[in-house]
């Protein structure tokens, strides 16, 4: 069971059933370390679409995923092109095969199913144009870094996902991902029966929660700071309105307070600008968050290994314990449950002893290559996990230093923006 | 063409006034989250004023000639707020020292020591002496933000409203002479005591008139000058009263925008020490987010003392400038109620001349009926002459109230232009300014966050691929090839450095 989770790095596990020409091995061959390198992926227009079966309405979003093969040496599907639609739930799925598949792998998350940490005047409906698009964007963001991905951009039901309309999902059913799923479920508690586990995998374990809670917190409190920043531009807009009719009453002033008022609502209506540009960073916030999640999903799979390999163990001392007593026979502890047996029962003939002995012995054969098999899967996994663990660690410091620069631009342009306004609320001022 | 406008203005005149004053009173006391349906009720009411605060403006205008710059011969300044504590109370007094070139003074320079209740009295007596004159208002006696009157941040704010106050009246050409203004500026404590105590025996002579107020209301005859006035005042009031609340509701939401940023800086910092290459770009976060908090900070205190203080004083500026109109059109309603009175006697002369005494009082009391009617005539000639005379004496008041009034308005209106118009620009000074230091702040902040960056080009050069992060395919491609080909020189200079 466990040796399914291992990664195949094998290149047999990708070719088997290559056609007459299959770029993607190829331009592996050709030492193409990811997808990326030669082939354009994104995600672009959203498109409602409705469906009615068995008289009910299903009401969704479809999204046209395209690819674009970029290498002219790379020839493939006539022009190298196609474009397909695919909606969330088959992102969904993709994303859940992929995770369950590649255990010991950080995969990419998907954007949220329900917009969070929202402020007043986020949408709240799913059917909003600018949260299809927020969607969109993300989605884009989940291909492209499943594409750039070492393993993952090397997956056939990923390419699929991309090529294949007809007949994809199917094909994910049929690698029976899902009966690997179940082995999640005991995650759930297997951390508590842990006798010995993985140090760096409770550090990182800690390390998600921080991340989590971090985030969220960042999150939170910029949802009220969208708020108040909203309610402080947006009140100027009242400035606009009283000067507008201040300048009825005056003579000297009236032109001058018009156009003032005029900046005033500039102001209020430059709030809105603003804030759709935090949204984005709001998001890519979001998208580190749900990355703590995946981080914690794998450490979670270690712990599920790591408990495999406890029992094992825990099974051979067991049976290599009761092996012992068979072999000092009545020497074995006062209150021993054998030692009852033979007091009670009269102990057993050398032969019966011997047959047990030697069924033990089996048994310890058996379990010793289960503890054998089982440290070899959680010692491969937890190579290949530390591996993409540090990937993923380096990916993050780079994202997130290009989030806070990002940031970082943002304010310097709203602050310049602000200084224009205000500038020219001054000048305004000045004619008085 | 201005009688005409007073037929059309006079009807509505009583009935807007009775409009302005209730919204105001209730506007005021109404907590300021109305702020959509206050505004609202202000772009209704003032459509109507437009044309004739227009035909007000170009009387005024006509004044200006003789209000030109007057040569400043007299300088005040207040400061140092100093607190005396007696057995009996507490109170502050603030140092006055005065300047002057003026030969109705004694020397050039003074300097005294007076505490709010004295401004209070001089006030008063100014306002008694030149019922006709625009006496500038005094701070109001109690701190609205309910700040300890001892603090320094309300006696800065005092010291300010009261410097201004001064300032005023040194300015005012007629207000400036007054002797009680110059004893206030001049006298030494125990002196400006005594004269205080004499100076209560002239007591108001407005005192009858005063008592008239509510019944200005009821005039019909007042100039369309002087209503337009007051419809000017009731107007700007209430948009002053408008903007105060405004900039209320704004300061709220930055002082609650202000503490969600000082929250927000620190958990940068608390993320800070969770991760090992990116310490400097959230530490770098943090700092911006926090010095912003504390430009934002700075901008709410200096908008309280520099926008809302003045404002204020705008505000209670209107209250003078309404109660030196009901000065006036109490004069104006003794002159009418004079004419009329004149006018009934006149009437009544008319009268008795034809009338037949025949069945009068007197007459049934055995008295000739002509000698009746002689002696009624003669008594209604003196009250006629009597009242002719005070009529004209009224008539003459008036004109001066209105000249006095009109050459206040003038300079009024200069002042506050010119007022306003610094107001303003100081607000949008302050906002430049607070947006110039986050601009500064984020720049910095940006130098932080890629520090050690030429370290971390060197380790993804070594295999990371580029994330997708808010690239567009192509500038990837860019960076891609970029970050291969810095590579190599970057591996020369990490082997060359020796901490590499």
């Amino acid at each position: 069971m466990a040796d399914d989770a291992i990664p195949k790095y094998s290149p047999e596990g990708l070719s088997h059933d290559s056609a007459e020409e299959d770029p993607f091995e190829n331009a592996r061959q050709a030492g193409k370390k990811n997808l990326l390198q030669w082939m354009e992926i994104s995600v672009a227009e959203p498109e409602k679409r409705v469906v009615t079966s068995m008289k009910v309405q299903d009401t969704f979003i479809v999204y046209l995923v395209e690819t674009r093969i970029t290498d002219k040496n790379i020839k493939y599907n006539g022009d190298g092109t196609s474009s397909l639609w695919r909606r969330y739930s088959e992102f969904e799925l993709l994303q859940n095969y992929l995770s369950i598949t590649y255990p010991y792998i950080v995969v990419p998350p998907l954007p949220e199913k329900k917009a969070s940490y929202v402020w007043q005047n986020s949408p709240t409906d799913k059917f909003d144009t600018e949260f299809i698009e927020r969607r969109r964007a993300a989605l884009e963001i989940f291909m492209l870094r499943v594409a750039a991905h070492p393993v993952l951009s090397q997956d056939k039901i990923f390419i699929g996902f991309m090529q294949r309309e007809d007949g994809w999902k199917e094909s994910v059913y049929l690698t029976d991902f899902q009966s690997k799923a179940d082995s999640r479920l005991k995650a759930l508690s297997a951390s508590f029966r842990l006798r010995s586990p993985d140090r760096q995998y409770d550090e990182l374990k800690n390390y998600c929660n921080e991340l989590e809670s971090n985030i969220a917190n960042l999150l939170k409190i910029r949802a009220r700071m969208a708020d108040k920043l909203y309610g402080i531009h947006k009140i100027h807009a009242n400035y606009g309105r009283v000067y507008n009719e201040w300048s009825g009453i005056e003579k000297d002033m009236a032109e001058p307070l018009q156009s003032a008022s005029h900046y005033m609502n500039v102001f209020s209506q430059s709030v809105d600008g603003i804030l759709d540009e935090e949204e984005q960073y709001a998001d890519q916030l979001k998208e580190y968050l749900a990355f703590a999640d995946s981080l914690r999903s794998v450490c979670r799979k270690y712990e599920c290994l790591q408990y495999d390999v406890e029992r094992a163990e825990d099974n051979l001392t067991y049976k290599k314990s009761q092996k012992d007593m068979m072999e000092q026979g009545k020497t074995g502890g006062a209150f021993s449950l054998s030692g009852m047996k033979t007091k009670l029962f009269g102990s057993d003939t050398p032969e019966q002893r011997d047959q047990k002995i030697k069924q033990l012995e089996e048994q310890i054969k058996q379990t010793e290559e289960e503890v054998q098999t089982t440290s070899q899967d959680l010692q491969k996994f937890i190579d290949a996990s530390l591996r993409d663990i540090d990937r993923f660690k380096r990916q993050k410091v780079k994202d997130l230093k290009e989030i806070f620069t990002n940031y970082a631009v943002m304010q310097i342009k709203q602050c310049k923006k602000g200084i224009a306004i205000w500038t020219s609320a001054k000048d305004c001022y000045t004619k008085m | 063409m201005a009688e005409n406008k007073n037929e059309i203005l006079s009807p509505d005149n009583s009935d807007d006034q009775l409009k302005f004053r209730d919204p105001l009173i209730s506007g005021l006391d109404a907590s300021d989250g109305e702020m959509e349906s206050l505004s609202l009720d202000a772009s209704v009411r003032s459509e109507p004023s437009v044309s004739r605060s227009s035909s007000l403006m170009g009387n005024l205008s006509r004044y200006e000639d003789c209000m030109d710059e007057e040569t400043k011969d007299l300088f005040v300044v207040v400061d140092d707020p100093e607190k005396h504590t007696s057995t009996l109370e507490a109170y502050v007094t603030f140092r006055i020292t005065t300047k002057t070139t003026r030969s109705e003074f004694d020397d050039s320079q003074f300097q005294v020591r007076r505490r709010y209740n004295d401004f209070l009295w001089l006030r008063q007596k100014l306002e008694e002496s030149y019922p006709t004159h625009l006496v500038p208002p005094l701070p109001e006696k109690h701190s609205l933000r309910r700040l300890d009157r001892f603090s320094p941040e309300f006696l800065k704010v005092r010291q300010q409203a009261l410097q201004k106050f001064l300032t005023r009246l040194a300015n005012h050409p007629v207000l400036s002479f007054d002797k009680n203004f110059q004893v206030f500026l001049t006298a030494k404590a125990w002196e400006f005591q005594a004269h205080k105590k004499h100076g209560t025996g002239i007591l108001s002579r407005m005192s009858d008139s005063i008592h008239n107020i509510s019944a200005s209301y009821m005039m019909k005859n007042r100039s369309p000058e002087f209503s337009m006035i007051y419809d000017y005042i009731q107007n700007f009031a209430e948009k002053l009263g408008v903007i105060d609340r405004i900039s209320q509701r704004i300061v709220k939401e930055q002082t609650d925008y202000v503490l969600e940023l000082c929250e927000w800086g620190p958990i940068y910092t608390l993320w800070s020490n969770s991760e090992d290459e990116l310490t400097f770009p959230l530490l770098a976060m943090s700092r911006a987010v926090d010095i912003c908090a504390q430009a934002l900070k700075e901008t709410i205190e200096t908008t309280e003392d520099n926008f809302s203080q003045p404002l204020k004083e705008y505000i209670l500026y209107t209250d003078a400038i309404k109660a030196v109109l009901r000065r006036r059109d109490a004069i104006q309603m003794e002159y009418e109620a004079t004419i009329d009175e004149l006018n009934r006697k006149k009437d009544e002369r008319e009268h008795v001349k034809i009338s037949d005494q025949t069945y009068s009082i007197g007459a049934f009391l055995g008295k000739d009926p002509e000698d009746v009617k002689q002696q009624k005539q003669d008594k209604l000639e003196q009250q006629i002459d009597e009242l002719t005379k005070k009529m004209e004496e009224l008539n003459d008041r008036t004109v001066c109230a209105d000249t006095d009034l009109r050459v206040d308005m003038e300079r009024w209106h200069k002042n506050k232009q010119k007022d306003i118009k610094d107001l303003f620009i100081e607000a949008a000074d302050r906002q430049i300014l607070y947006y110039e230091k986050c601009l500064k702040t984020w720049e910095d902040a940006i130098r932080g966050i890629q520090a050690k960056d030429i370290s971390q080009d060197a380790l993804e050069s070594q295999g990371i691929e580029n994330s997708p992060n808010n690239l567009s395919s192509e500038e990837r491609g860019d960076t891609m090839e970029g970050s291969s080909t810095t590579s190599e020189p970057q591996e020369g200079t990490t082997s060359s450095d020796p901490s590499g």
